[in-house]
């Protein structure tokens, strides 16, 4: 599957916006919100996020080394920053992506 | 339709808890339960931990068969950096896949390693998932707006918080932080059952479950003052005053338990289990530290730079481990301090760090025997009691995702994966850690009442829901039918129906070759299709 980067930031826009209005969320979400910081999400919700966006696209990627990464350089992340990751993985060659298989269940 | 089987489980239930507790009257409608039922100690598998426990309940199989070892997961085969597990780790079928692709509804509430939900007929409510994460994980879609009609619905108390969370194995700062903590596990419960009342009640299945899981993070963190028998007396009020909130907690749970038995009435067999046992620990091994102290690990300088205080365990941070180790230096570590077990770095390719592949086995014999060489400095007694191999106990498809090693401590105690100046330290005060015997109960039509059979095992439980609900049992399931808690009579006249093998499925739907229609091949194949499986 093919999405194009628009594609992917609306989605994850839609998702994180019907989200924040469970918590009471009131300012603006935008590509520069930062998922931390801002959002007051832990690491565990950026986890499950990247569970739920693997999930809708059927595309495995790496969301623990990306974690890591963050991790390791103490900083923030920004949703912009989360759809490009999405993007490269997404639409990288088809055969270097690892398809989610969800088996038995 | 109405409820034909309720599963409750109690995450962490114990005998050595509850009994004391039904004897002092806090749980009367428990002691009346079990005696009008059956009851059994329930043997968990190896680690006795959450995710791998309730998986194996869930699929009567062993966690090399179906591939949970732990709340965390390498990425991939190679890959240092771990995720947290889901659903998609689950690599058989569950009692919920089951009973659904038979035709019966399914309402399941707050059991692991059900996100993303799978696409049964019912309701799926996951455990694990964050509070603010919620809405994404209920199934059918749809749901979370009926739940968030029910009165006093609160999604941020129904799931998870990962900062409370925490807290049940690091501790609280203060005695001041416990009230509190205890009470919102009390609301948890409630919002727990108002949510399995409402789709009851609109809603009903054929199965439905809800783990109730404050049990376990009480006795985490509140040994103390639910065993003081272990300690020291309780002696201050402020003391006094948290064993009575911790009680309060039972017997509210108690109330609860007896109006999930009133709403499914009495034909409806009702189950009780828990994934694991309880009992004191004292003490924590850091096993990191003490690799490092054995040369199998070499911290990076990050992990002498930056700050690694105010944890005990190192449980708040997934990722940590991937910057505290020097890779180029390390051969043994642990990454998390869920599962007790230790990873051993293979040079595959024979250019990377790490132990060679011919020296594996006497590497890890050596690693062993030091293991064992870890003593109490005081008493001399060996800290670690015993070593699981990965073969011994993972065998099956999936142990290659599991540890090398999985270490039993003589206390129950999880391991400290941070650095650490010594590598045995007293806790500051004594806490609940898992012990491998947790609880079973049944009541119902049809079970023998007052009776105990000794104990089970936690792979009994999924053949047992099954056949309650007279869904056939699957051949590869490696539990057993609890036959001893039925009227013999009862067995004669409806004996266990078992099914044959299904092979794997892809979202719900199989892929083997048992018993499927050519409609459901087209389906399966336009999924493969989808996946790039097949042009």
């Amino acid at each position: 599957m093919k999405t194009n980067r628009k594609e992917i930031l609306d989605y994850v826009l839609k998702t994180i916006e019907d989200l924040a209005h469970d918590w009471d969320y009131s300012s603006a979400i935008t590509p520069d919100s930062l998922l931390f910081t801002e959002l007051g999400l832990e690491s565990l919700d950026v986890v499950v996020l990247g569970t739920a966006i693997q999930e809708h696209y059927r595309f495995q990627m790496p969301f623990a080394e990306f974690l890591a990464e963050l991790g390791r350089e103490q900083r923030d992340v920004s949703i912009a920053e989360l759809v490009d990751f999405v993007d490269k993985y997404l639409n990288a060659d088809i055969r270097e992506a690892e398809p989610v298989t969800r088996l038995s269940q | 339709m109405s409820v034909k089987t309720l599963l409750i489980g109690l995450d962490g239930a114990t005998f050595s808890v509850l009994d004391p507790l039904m004897e002092q009257g806090v749980m009367p409608f428990l002691r009346s339960f079990l005696a009008e039922g059956a009851r059994a100690g329930l043997r968990t598998i190896v680690p006795p931990l959450t995710p791998p426990a309730w998986t194996s309940l869930m699929t009567g199989r062993t966690p090399g068969q179906h591939g949970v070892f732990d709340f965390f997961r390498m990425e991939s085969d190679g890959s240092r950096a771990i995720r947290f597990f889901n659903s998609n780790d689950v690599q058989c079928e569950t009692i919920w896949s089951l009973a659904s692709s038979h035709g019966m509804r399914v309402t399941t509430l707050n059991f692991p390693a059900m996100f993303p939900a799978p696409r049964i007929s019912g309701h799926v409510i996951p455990g694990w998932v964050p509070w603010k994460q919620l809405r994404l994980a209920c199934w059918p879609e749809g749901l979370f707006e009926k739940l968030k009609s029910i009165p006093g619905f609160n999604q941020r108390e129904l799931a998870m918080d990962i900062k409370l969370e925490e807290k049940a194995t690091e501790g609280c700062a203060s005695y001041e932080e416990y009230g509190p903590w205890i009470d919102l596990h009390s609301r948890r419960e409630q919002n727990l059952f108002e949510t399995l009342r409402y789709l009851i009640q609109n809603e009903p299945s054929e199965l439905a479950a809800v783990l109730f899981d404050g049990v376990d993070k009480l006795q985490h963190l509140c040994w103390r003052f639910l065993c003081p028998e272990d300690d020291r007396p309780l002696e201050t009020e402020q003391e006094l005053r948290l064993r009575d909130l911790c009680l309060d907690y039972f017997r509210k749970l108690d109330r609860l338990l007896e109006q999930l038995c009133a709403l499914v009435g009495p034909e409806a067999t009702v189950l009780m289990a828990s994934d694991h046992g309880f009992g004191p620990t004292y003490e924590v091994f850091h096993i990191n530290a003490w690799l490092e102290m054995q040369g199998y690990l070499t911290w990076s300088e990050a992990a002498h730079s930056r700050d690694t205080e105010g944890a005990l365990l190192g449980v708040g941070q997934v990722a940590r481990h991937t910057w505290l180790l020097d890779w180029t230096r390390t051969k043994a570590f642990a990454t998390t301090p869920t599962s007790n077990g230790i990873y051993i770095l293979v040079n595959e390719d024979g250019n990377s760090p790490g132990v060679c592949p011919s020296e594996y086995l006497s590497f890890r014999d050596r690693l062993m025997d030091d293991l064992r060489t870890v003593r109490d400095p005081d008493t001399r007694e060996p800290i670690v009691k015993e070593i699981w191999t990965r073969e011994d106990a993972f065998n099956g498809p999936h142990s290659h995702a599991a540890p090398d090693l999985t270490l039993i401590l003589r206390d129950g105690g999880l391991v400290s994966i941070l650095p650490a100046a010594e590598a045995v330290s007293r806790r500051p005060m004594i806490a609940g850690a898992h012990r491998p015997v947790g609880i079973f109960a049944a009541r119902g039509p049809n079970i023998r009442r007052g009776t105990s059979v000794g104990e089970l095992s936690i792979l009994d439980v999924a053949p047992t829901v099954l056949y309650s609900l007279g869904v056939p049992v699957p051949f590869e399931m490696q539990g057993r039918l609890a036959e001893e808690i039925y009227h013999a009579a009862a067995i004669e006249a409806r004996p266990l129906q078992k099914a044959e093998a299904r092979a794997p499925s892809v979202n719900g739907k199989s892929v083997g070759t048992a018993r499927l229609t050519e409609e459901d091949e087209q389906i399966i194949m336009e999924r493969l299709r989808e996946l790039g499986y097949v042009e």
